[in-house]
């Protein structure tokens, strides 16, 4: 009977993802309506008479928007995303940029996340045992400065200080791993140290509260009164319940990185899915920003509820609260 | 006001009074003795600052760094005011009706406030902009004004569900409390209970987020400017640092100006929306 | 006779945003191995922080704390918050008024009751396991074996409170320290609580400082009473010679307040009538002169010192009862 009620809630909860996914790319492929020019105009603006028809009944925009974005669906499900218009005629598949774009930007978020967990756990951790010292106040002040400077002034800084005046790391361009290790992880210190240096600063600091409050709990005083040692006191005590808010602006903070990569790809031309976005946008290609926004938002949906099923799995307490 | 700014830490008034500076410039800019910023002086170009006429310096193509940032903190900060003032009106009184009628309609307008809310705030306000501000003709970029709408359309509608989110969830928090059923058994109609009792308690948790989301548009222009689709021609702080982002390696003093003055408004907004906060926790008994 | 704590002119004060809190001013005590202290006064009068902050528990940057506390001949006061982890547990114990926080939620019991031993005496898990079960045995809950795989959710008030008990002498501690142990629990629970606790001390051998507000919780548990007003001793005497010469207004004032069942219906609830003064701002003369039925200009304006009345009673008042000046005005 328990299991039943965990298994609900799991089910439950990837009902509402599927609802938000739909929604959400219902949306936009609405918005694309919302063009004030029409989609019609821009692809097969240039064509004559005959071959227009045949041109728009290619890229289904001779079908009501509800269709459209049924038609859409159903191939984006199995994988195809769309077509790359060129403007004398003919498509190419958008599912190939995706294959070489998305990897990249995965990559990105990935070695962004690891690197903020692994500085921010124990600098918060510190700073929640050196609460109200002098050490700790300042690295406050410093934590809450970084988590206000939006990422590209971090990106614009660090790729004038290290790309250029001491010129240790390359400031552009992009190399695989397979290609060359060394050279692929020296192209990427700059983007992911600057959207690292903001995450660092907002997980430590929400580590820090939770452990400072943590702390302050009664059987927490009671582990040191069986003078149990900090060090036991922290891996038994204190980690667990204080890792909550952490795991769940993680899995937020994932939405936000798809922002952040936007933004430092272009800065610092890597060729991942976020500089795709932008060519697609300076280039038009509308059906290919359908498809590159969905799989942003669908990521971003799925991760999110992993998360918070992950969450309820930890933290028995959410668990009951989400039974009631 | 004077009694709230003296109950602030130093830091907090050092904050407001850079938002004050900034809105009083923001106001008064276009007036102030300044070159021209759309005129470019081409005898100084990528002069460093404290150069004659030019206060902060200019970039490689001469423009005043000075002016462009006095300038551009009209339209930048326009945009962010209005939008969060605009979309945190709207978001939060969908957010305040829905809490308080509950039922279906609270579902349909959390699940719509979770559906946009599932779309990056970035790739959101991008997507918007790249579609209404298309122009017909690839090669006639759409007017400055009209961008700047846009821009403002966009952040607006992004910022609806965030604060209707907030709006709804500390409504949530005051419409079971016994206050709120004794006005409802005395007769009192909902219009009433609303405006006279969950509205002052709720909004101090609105405009606390507020102020961050300020922060957050701010911030919104300039990355939309980096990515090409922001106030691209004209004045505006995000305008700046996508003009300058490609000479920085050689004149890095054109970007630190514009790149600064943002940096410093966005902490300045995060630590009085911060400030917001504590007072509110303190009020609710939570510290 | 050596006492076994001897706590010496022991000052804590806390650093808040709004000025320097005393919360202790100037206690001494001494506590005899194998007895029962009492040390009773309302909320705020500074006796859990005083416990507290003799045992060691006390810590934070804005905590300053003057003074001596002896234990077992080892000067405590002068060793940091890890050092004097040595004496906990195997020394000195604690347990706390509210099982429900002061026990992990999401641990099992056995694992909480447990891991005092596997640190402090080295048992491997098995063994620990084990004296768990007989632990809980002691403190009388029924079933030990199943109890030690429950979660404290899963208990009742009364059986929390016992296995918080069968935490804390798990190690065989020679002095416990009991802060409000019976507040959270209901009045037949509590007379349970108090009679194990008593029971305990005579087959271990071991002092306690029982920390209440309620006066009747002292009558029948303890040796000697000390009751704490403002953050300092204002009466101290062996149990049975403060109830039977009581000098201090306050401490009658409490006696007086506690509920009677079979006091009349329509008649009001005695209270103390007053509050305690505040703590960052305390004023000249007896802290209790304003809500004192006895007080007089000299009260409002010296502060009094401890005196003897023989038999180890001290108090600190300048007119106590049974004077002529109490007398006049009751």
């Amino acid at each position: 009977m328990k299991r039943l009620g965990a298994l609900g809630s799991v089910l439950r909860q990837l009902g509402q993802a599927v609802v938000v996914v739909i929604g959400s790319t219902l949306f936009l492929s609405l918005l694309l309506r919302l063009l004030p020019v029409g989609l019609a105009e821009i692809y097969a603006g240039g064509f004559d008479e005959a071959s227009r028809a045949a041109r728009l009944k290619e890229l289904r925009l001779d079908k009501d928007p509800v269709t459209f974005y049924l038609l859409w669906l159903r191939d984006f499900v199995a994988g195809d995303f769309g077509p790359i218009v060129s403007p004398g005629g003919g498509t190419t598949p958008v599912a190939d940029k995706v294959g070489s774009a998305l990897p990249i930007s995965l990559q990105l978020m990935f070695y962004v996340q690891v690197v903020a967990l692994v500085v921010s756990v124990p600098l918060g951790i510190y700073t929640a045992y050196r609460s109200g010292k002098r050490s700790d106040k300042a690295i406050s002040y410093g934590l809450f400065t970084a988590s206000s400077i939006p990422n590209f002034v971090f990106g614009l800084l660090l790729a004038v200080f290290f790309g250029v005046t001491l010129a240790w790391l390359p400031p552009l361009g992009y190399v695989s791993p397979g290609e060359n290790l060394v050279e692929h992880f020296r192209t990427m210190i700059l983007p992911v140290a600057s959207l690292a240096i903001p995450l660092i600063a907002t997980y430590t600091r929400l580590l820090r509260a939770d452990v400072i409050a943590t702390l302050r709990e009664d059987y927490v005083t009671m582990a040191v009164s069986k003078g149990l040692s900090n060090k036991r006191i922290l891996f038994s005590h204190v980690l667990r319940p204080s890792s909550v808010t952490l795991f769940t602006s993680f899995a937020l903070n994932m939405g936000a990185l798809m922002g952040g990569t936007l933004v430092i790809e272009q800065l610092f031309t890597i060729p991942g899915l976020g500089s795709e976005i932008g060519i697609a946008i300076f280039s038009r290609q509308f059906f290919a920003l359908q498809s590159y926004v969905a799989i942003l938002a669908v990521g971003f949906v799925l991760f999110n509820t992993l998360a918070d099923i992950a969450v309820g799995f930890v933290d028995p307490r959410t668990r009951e609260r989400r039974r009631a | 006001m004077r009694s709230a700014f003296r109950r602030m830490d130093l830091f907090t008034k050092v904050c407001s009074t850079w938002l004050a500076i900034i809105a009083i410039l923001a106001v008064v800019g276009p007036f102030l003795p300044l070159p021209d910023p759309r005129e470019a002086d081409f005898a100084a170009p990528g002069v460093k600052p404290f150069s004659p006429g030019h206060l902060l310096g200019t970039d490689s193509n001469g423009y005043d760094l000075l002016s462009n940032v006095v300038n551009g903190t009209r339209v930048s900060l326009m945009i962010s005011l209005v939008s969060v003032l605009v979309g945190g009106l709207i978001g939060s009184s969908i957010g305040i009706i829905s809490a308080y009628v509950r039922g279906r309609f609270d579902g349909i307008v959390s699940t719509l406030f979770n559906i946009i809310l599932s779309i990056p705030n970035l790739v959101l306000g991008l997507s918007l902009v790249a579609v209404l501000a298309t122009s017909p003709d690839p090669s006639i970029p759409v007017s400055s004004n009209r961008r700047i709408f846009v821009i403002m359309l966009s952040l607006t509608f992004v910022i609806i569900p965030i604060l209707g989110r907030i709006a709804r969830g500390a409504t949530l928090a005051w419409v079971n409390r016994e206050f709120v059923v004794a006005a409802r058994s005395m007769g009192m109609r909902d219009k009433d209970i609303i405006f006279k009792h969950i509205v002052p308690n709720v909004l101090p948790a609105i405009y606390s987020v507020g102020f961050l989301a300020i922060g957050v548009v701010i911030v919104a222009e300039g990355s939309l400017s980096l990515l090409g689709v922001g106030v691209v021609d004209g004045v505006s702080w995000g305008a700046m640092i996508a003009r300058v982002a490609g000479e920085f390696t050689y004149l890095p003093h054109s970007m630190y100006v514009p790149v600064t003055v943002l940096a410093l408004s966005v902490i300045a907004c995060n630590q009085v929306g911060d400030h917001l906060r504590s007072r509110l926790d303190l009020r609710e008994g939570k510290i | 006779m050596t006492a076994l704590l001897s706590i010496k002119d022991l000052v804590v004060r806390f650093r808040t945003p709004r000025g320097l809190l005393e919360a202790v001013r100037g206690v001494n005590l001494d506590i005899p191995a194998g007895a029962s202290v009492g040390i009773v006064g309302e909320s705020g009068s500074g006796k859990t922080v005083m416990s507290r902050a003799a045992m060691g528990l006390l810590s934070g940057s804005n905590v300053e704390r003057s003074g001596s506390v002896m234990f077992d001949g080892q000067e405590l006061s002068s060793l940091d918050s890890v050092q004097v982890r040595e004496y906990f547990g195997t020394g000195m114990a604690m347990i706390f008024q509210d099982p429900m926080t002061a026990l992990n939620p999401v641990r099992r019991i056995g694992t909480q009751i447990s891991e005092g031993l596997r640190v402090r005496l080295g048992m491997s898990k098995k063994d620990a396991m084990k004296r768990s079960a007989e632990l809980l045995a002691k403190v009388r809950i029924p079933d030990p074996e199943a109890v030690l795989r429950k979660f404290p959710y899963q208990l009742s008030g009364g059986m929390r409170q016992r296995v918080m008990i069968a935490t804390a002498i798990a190690c065989n501690p020679k002095l416990l320290f009991a802060d409000e142990p019976t507040t959270a629990l209901d009045v037949t629970v509590q007379a349970q609580i108090l009679n194990l606790l008593a029971d305990l001390r005579k087959d271990l051998g071991m002092s306690m400082v029982l920390v209440t507000h309620d006066l009747g919780v002292v009558a029948n548990n303890t040796d000697f009473v000390a009751v704490m007003y403002a953050g300092e001793i204002v009466e101290m005497a062996p149990t049975t010679e403060l109830f039977a010469n009581m000098k201090m207004p306050y401490t009658e004032a409490l006696l007086k307040s506690i509920p009677k069942i079979d006091a009349p219906t329509e008649k009001r609830l005695p209270v103390i009538e007053g509050r305690l003064p505040n703590p960052t701002d305390r004023p000249e003369g007896c802290g209790f002169a304003s809500r004192c039925s006895y007080a007089q200009d000299k009260c409002r304006q010296d502060r009094p010192e401890l005196e003897d009345a023989g038999n180890g009673h001290l108090y600190r008042c300048w007119y106590p009862l049974g004077s002529t000046i109490a007398r006049k005005s009751s």
